[in-house]
């Protein structure tokens, strides 16, 4: 492939725009920090290499293309088993070394407490809530955009953000009253 | 609803979104290890160039409207 300044810029452009909501799709899948980066990674080396056909798609299309990929890719990993088991392990070291910035070692102790509760309760949830659950909570997108990159309806998406917070809130011992 | 230690599950929620979020310079890591650092010149550098400069140089050197019309 011929590549010049032009092509990387339109491909800065289209990373940009969906790096996050990819980032929080892998994220969601295989729960593992530095795995999810990796596949973030694969996942735009192949939409550079087809930059000629992804490039100039509209942004819903180019959406769609990449999401297709990050799917199949997703599938691969899984395949392997070391994603599971990754993320297993990732989410118990992630519990213990995430978040302190309250004021108050007793505040401080029983905030890290919680978000370890919720880390290993996000872990838990079945694979198709937590993906929501990260693409609302990280990626940012809304149930519309989420349903376009997974090719669900959008009432389904919500259904399932409604069943993970449920159970969430259920896990810390909080009230819910649904989303 | 706010729980006993004063955080509500929205907000634990966005607590572990903010850890979790892809940061901008692993997002630039990425980046640099999928766009090579010394890419070429576009093919078309020179004609965008000639271009844009002759397109510069008739705009520069144009009588404005005014001056037309007052000639005339």
């Amino acid at each position: 492939m011929t590549t010049s300044r032009d092509d990387a810029a339109v491909f800065t452009r289209l990373f940009d725009r969906h790096r996050h909501a990819v980032h929080a799709y892998f994220l969601g899948r295989v729960s593992d920090p530095e795995l999810a980066r990796d596949l973030v990674q694969e996942t735009f080396l192949r939409a550079w290499r087809r930059l000629s056909e992804v490039g100039p798609l509209p942004d819903g299309q180019q959406r769609a293309w990449i999401f297709t990929v990050a799917r199949n890719l997703a599938i691969d990993s899984h395949r392997t088993g070391a994603a599971r088991r990754a993320a297993e392990d990732a989410l118990r070291h992630e519990a213990t070394t995430r978040e302190t910035t309250v004021a108050g070692p007793h505040a401080q102790a029983e905030l890290g407490e919680r978000l370890a509760r919720l880390e290993l309760a996000i872990g838990q949830l079945p694979e198709d809530q937590r993906v929501v659950l990260s693409m609302t909570t990280v990626g940012g997108m809304t149930s519309r955009q989420i349903g376009e990159a997974l090719g669900e309806p959008p009432g389904t998406v919500r259904y399932r953000l409604s069943q993970a917070r449920r159970q969430l809130a259920a896990a810390l011992d909080l009230e819910e009253d649904g989303a | 609803m706010t729980s006993p230690a004063g955080h509500d599950l929205d907000q634990l929620l966005g607590m572990w979104a903010r850890t979790h979020r892809l940061a901008d310079a692993d997002a630039e890591r990425i980046r640099q290890a999928i766009v090579p650092e010394d890419l070429p010149l576009p093919a078309t550098w020179w004609s965008d160039l000639n271009g844009r400069v002759s397109e510069a140089i008739a705009r520069a050197t144009a009588m404005p409207a005014s001056a037309v019309a007052a000639l005339t």
